[in-house]
C-alpha cells in the first residue's frame, strides 16, 4: 500500500485522450455499419428449391390489412419449409406509400417484398418491381401452384399488372370488395311493413335499386326502434369517400376516364380527358347527395373504420362496406348481418374492388429477388389462402379461384362459419363478374386526383357547390393533374 | 433616469452639460480577426459544421428542388423546370385558402393561449396553498404527444361513442363535431390550445415570481386593486417573458400538423387544411417535392419574419444595460 502511496496519484486506466478516440473511432465505426448496404441472400445452389435461399432474412412491408395479420401470425410454416425469416412492417397505406417511394429513391432496398397497392404504390413506381414471370418460368425456383391462372382474372388484371406490357408484377394478395351490409334480422322483422308501405320487397337482390336503398333507408329512420338510422356512409373527407361515391357514379353510367374499365384494369400513365363533368355524372353525384341526406349526419366523420365500428354498434341497418368486415360483424352481431351485391343504378351495379398484390423490389440484389419470389409464391399459395380464412386474427378472402371450390371453404359460405369472411362469398363473387366490377383508375397520379374527388364531394355535403359543380370542379382539378403528367 | 435628493424618481431631459467621460487609453491597432480564429474559434468549429451541415446544407437542396422537377426511380434525380412552380405557387386557390385558415388558426390559437395561460398563471400566482400540486396537474397536457392528443380528440369526439360527444348530447347539441367545418375547425383549435396554454402558464408563472414584491406592496397601500395592479405593474413587468412564451408558440402555430391529420385530415371541406396540412399533402401524398419545396420556402419565410417581429418586440422591452 505505502509503495504505492509514494508513487504519486493514480493514472486512470484510460487516458481522457485515449477514451476520446476510441469513442470517436466507435462511433465512425457505427456510422460505417449503418451506411453499409444489406447483405446479400445465402444461396445454397445443391439445395431443394424452396431451401435453396435458407439463412436469409427478407423484409415485407406492407398495410395493416387482416390478411398480414394473419401471415404474421403463423410465419413459422414459411421459415420451416425454406429455412428463410421474414420481417413484417406493417403501415398505414400512405405512410406505406411514403417508405416505398423513399425507398427506391434511396436505393437502399430495404424492403424485398411490397404491398404494392394499383393506385398508390403499383402504377407509380411499376419500374421498380420485377416481372414476377422471370421467376415462374424459372427452373431452379418453384412454381406457383396453379400457375398465374389460377387468380381470378380481374384480380390478377387489377393487382398484378401495369400498363399493356404483360408484365406480372405483383400476385393477388387480397380483393376487399364493397358490398351492401345489412341487419338481416330487422329486415326479416320489419319486411312486410316496408314492403307494404314502399310498395316492393325490400329484401336486398340482385334487383334492388339504389332507389330503393334510398327509400327503405328513409323508411328505417322512422320506423324501427332499435337503431338510429337506416343507413351510413364513409363519408369523410378521405379517399373512403372517393370508394364509396363511385359505387353510385359507375352504377349511373358515369365513369372518371373514358375507356373506364381498360384505365381500371390494367392502367395507363395517360387517361385522357376527366369525364365527370358528363350528365350521367352528375346525375350519380345528385342522388349521392340526396342519399347522403337521409344517412346517418355522422356519415361525414367516418372512413370505412368508423362505418364498420358504427354498424357493429347497432347504429345503422344497412350500409355498402368492404366485404372483410364481416369477421368483426358475425362476431359483434352474430348471425344477424347479411350481405348482398350493391343496388343497381339505371346503368348497372357496381362494387369497388380494393384488391392489392404483393410485389418483389427490382432494388434489391437479384439474389434476394429470388429468396423473395418464394415468399410471395408461398403467401398467395391455396393452402396459405385457406389457412388464412380460418384465422383467429382475421385474416381475408382468397384471391384463388381453386380455394373457393375446396369443401371446407363452400361449407362455411353458410351459417355457422368457421370462415366468417366466407359469408360475403356469393355478393362478392357477384361484384367481380365483369359486368358488376367496379374500378378506379389505375394512373401514377391517382393519390393526387382521389384528393380532388372526396374534396369537392365533401365540400358538396357542406353545401358550399352544387352536386353539378362539385363534378365540374373536381374534373377541372384532375384535367390540371393529368396534363402535368407523372415526374416519377 | 435621475434621482432627486426626496427619494422620487423623476424623469429628466437631456442635460445641458453632458458629464464628463474619461477618455479610454488608446489602444494600439488591431487587425481583424477572422470570426472562427484562435482557440475558441477551434472549439466552435465542430459545432458550426455541424450546425451548417444539418441546416444550410438542405435548405440549399430545398432551394435546388423549388426550380426543379423531382424523380425517385433510379435514385433522386432533379430536372429543371426553371420558375414553373413558383409560378404555381401564386395562381393555386387551394395554397391561398390554407394560408388564410392558417392565418385565422394562429390568431385563435396563440390569441387565445396567450390570454388563458397568462390568465391561469396569475390565479397559480395568487393561490397561497397547493400550488405545487395546481401546478402539476395543470401541466399535465402539454406532455401528451400531439399525435396522441389528435386520435384522443378523434375518440372523444366520435359520434358512435365520443364522450364528448354524449356530453354535448345532455347540452342539446345533436350535431356532429367533426362534420360541421366550423365546429370542427373550433375542435382542433380547442385541442391545441389545450395541449399548449400550460406552456404559456409556465413560462408566465416563472415571470410572475420575479415581479419585485416592494413595488406590488407599494401598490397595495397606495390602494391599488387586483386590476390595476395587474395592468400597471404586473403586466408590464412581466412582458418581456410573455413575448417568449408568444415568440415559442407562434413558431409552433405556424407548423401546425398533428393534430388536424389524426383527426380531421383537412376536412370537412377543407375546413381544417391549412398550410402545412397541405404542404404534407403535395410532397407525402402526391410525391410531387417540387411544389412542395415552394411550400416549404414560403412557410420557412412566414415564420422567419414573424420571428424576426417578435424578437425586435421582445429587444424593445428589454431594460436597457
Amino acid at each position: 500500500m505505502s509503495s504505492r502511496l509514494s508513487a504519486g496519484p493514480p493514472k486512470p486506466a484510460m487516458s481522457r485522450r485515449a477514451l476520446l478516440r476510441g469513442a470517436a473511432a466507435a462511433g465512425s465505426a457505427g456510422v460505417l455499419a449503418g451506411c453499409a448496404g444489406r447483405p446479400d441472400a445465402h444461396l445454397d445452389a445443391d439445395a431443394a428449391p424452396w431451401k435453396r435461399y435458407a439463412g436469409t432474412t427478407l423484409n415485407f412491408i406492407s398495410e395493416n390489412t387482416a390478411p398480414t395479420a394473419a401471415i404474421a401470425a403463423d410465419l413459422r410454416p414459411f421459415t420451416e419449409l425454406t429455412g428463410i425469416r421474414v420481417n413484417i412492417v406493417t403501415l398505414e397505406l400512405s405512410a406505406l406509400a411514403q417508405k416505398v417511394a423513399l425507398d427506391f429513391a434511396s436505393g437502399n432496398g430495404e424492403y424485398d417484398v411490397v404491398y404494392a397497392d394499383p393506385y398508390l404504390v403499383l402504377a407509380p413506381y411499376a419500374a421498380a418491381f420485377a416481372d414476377l414471370r422471370e421467376f415462374q418460368e424459372d427452373p431452379a425456383l418453384p412454381r406457383l401452384p396453379g400457375g398465374f391462372g389460377d387468380f381470378i382474372p380481374a384480380h390478377l388484371d387489377t393487382a398484378g399488372r401495369f400498363g399493356d406490357s404483360g408484365k406480372v408484377l405483383a400476385l393477388p394478395y387480397d380483393c376487399p370488395t364493397m358490398v351492401w351490409q345489412y341487419r338481416a334480422d330487422l329486415f326479416e322483422e320489419y319486411g312486410e311493413r316496408m314492403a307494404d308501405d314502399l310498395g316492393f320487397d325490400p329484401t336486398p337482390s340482385d334487383n334492388s335499386t339504389w332507389e330503393q336503398y334510398h327509400a327503405i333507408a328513409k323508411w328505417f329512420n322512422s320506423h324501427a326502434h332499435q337503431v338510429r338510422y337506416g343507413t351510413g356512409h364513409q363519408a369523410k373527407q378521405h379517399d373512403a369517400l372517393m370508394c364509396d361515391f363511385s359505387n353510385v357514379l359507375w352504377s349511373y353510367d358515369g365513369s372518371y376516364f373514358a375507356d373506364g374499365t381498360r384505365v381500371g384494369r390494367f392502367g395507363t400513365t395517360d387517361p385522357g380527358k376527366c369525364l365527370l363533368r358528363s350528365d350521367a355524372a352528375v346525375a350519380g353525384a345528385e342522388f349521392y347527395d340526396r342519399l347522403l341526406r337521409v344517412a346517418d349526419p355522422a356519415s361525414r366523420t367516418w372512413d370505412w373504420d368508423g362505418l364498420g365500428a358504427a354498424f357493429r354498434s347497432g347504429r345503422i341497418a344497412m350500409c355498402p362496406n368492404w366485404h372483410e368486415y364481416a369477421a368483426a360483424n358475425e362476431t359483434a352481431l352474430p348471425g344477424k348481418v347479411g350481405y348482398a351485391r350493391l343496388p343497381k343504378g339505371p346503368a348497372r351495379s357496381a362494387g369497388m374492388y380494393g384488391g392489392t398484390g404483393i410485389a418483389v423490389s427490382n432494388v434489391v440484389s437479384a439474389r434476394r429477388r429470388r429468396a423473395a419470389w418464394l415468399f410471395a409464391n408461398w403467401a398467395t399459395a391455396p393452402k396459405t389462402q385457406v389457412s388464412n380464412l380460418a384465422s383467429k386474427v382475421g385474416g381475408g378472402t382468397p384471391t384463388r379461384a381453386s380455394v373457393y371450390a375446396v369443401p371446407r371453404v363452400v361449407e362455411a359460405e353458410q351459417r355457422p362459419s368457421k370462415m366468417p369472411n366466407m359469408l360475403t362469398a356469393e355478393a362478392v363473387k357477384a361484384a367481380w363478374k365483369d359486368a358488376n366490377l367496379g374500378l378506379r383508375p389505375k394512373i401514377p397520379m391517382w393519390g393526387e386526383c382521389d384528393t380532388a374527388i372526396y374534396t369537392e364531394l365533401s365540400r358538396m355535403f357542406a353545401g358550399e357547390v352544387s352536386p353539378g359543380g362539385a363534378m365540374r370542379a373536381a374534373a377541372d382539378r384532375i384535367d390540371r393533374i393529368t396534363a402535368r403528367g407523372w415526374v416519377n | 433616469m435621475d434621482s432627486s435628493p426626496t427619494g422620487n424618481v423623476r424623469e429628466t431631459g437631456s442635460p445641458a452639460t453632458p458629464p464628463a467621460r474619461p477618455t479610454p487609453p488608446a489602444r494600439p491597432a488591431r487587425r481583424a480577426a477572422l470570426p472562427l480564429a484562435g482557440f475558441n474559434g477551434r472549439m466552435m468549429a465542430p459545432g458550426l459544421l455541424l450546425l451548417a451541415a444539418v441546416s444550410l446544407l438542405p435548405l440549399a437542396a430545398v432551394i435546388a428542388m423549388s426550380f426543379a422537377r423531382v424523380h425517385l426511380l433510379g435514385g433522386l434525380r432533379l430536372e429543371g423546370v426553371g420558375a414553373e412552380n413558383w409560378a404555381r405557387l401564386f395562381t393555386d386557390p387551394d395554397m391561398a385558402w390554407a394560408w388564410v385558415r392558417t392565418a385565422v388558426y394562429f390568431v385563435l390559437t396563440v390569441g387565445g393561449e396567450m390570454a388563458l395561460g397568462t390568465a391561469l398563471a396569475v390565479c397559480l400566482w395568487r393561490l397561497r396553498r397547493g400550488r405545487n400540486a395546481a401546478l402539476s396537474l395543470l401541466l399535465l397536457p402539454m406532455f401528451v404527444a400531439p399525435v396522441i392528443v389528435g386520435l384522443l380528440g378523434r375518440f372523444l369526439t366520435d359520434s358512435t361513442f365520443g364522450l364528448y360527444t354524449w356530453l354535448l348530447r345532455q347540452l342539446g347539441y345533436n350535431g356532429d363535431v367533426m362534420a360541421d367545418q366550423t365546429s370542427a375547425f373550433a375542435a382542433v383549435t380547442l385541442m391545441d390550445i389545450w395541449e399548449w396554454t400550460p406552456l404559456v402558464a409556465l413560462i408566465a408563472l416563472a415571470g410572475l415570481t420575479t415581479v419585485p414584491s416592494s413595488a406590488l406592496e407599494a401598490a397595495s397601500l397606495d390602494g391599488a386593486g387586483l386590476p390595476r395592479t395587474l395592468r400597471h405593474i404586473v403586466l408590464p413587468s412581466i412582458a418581456p417573458v410573455l413575448l417568449v412564451a408568444l415568440l415559442i408558440r407562434s413558431m409552433d402555430a405556424l407548423r401546425y400538423f398533428d393534430i388536424i391529420w389524426n383527426t380531421t385530415g383537412g376536412g370537412p371541406a377543407n375546413a381544417t387544411k391549412t398550410a402545412s396540412v397541405q404542404l404534407y399533402e403535395t410532397a407525402f401524398r402526391f410525391f410531387d417535392f417540387g411544389y412542395a419545396a415552394v411550400t416549404g420556402l414560403l412557410m420557412l419565410a412566414v415564420t422567419t419574419v414573424v420571428a424576426r417581429y417578435f424578437v425586435r418586440l421582445l429587444e424593445r422591452k428589454e431594460p436597457a444595460r
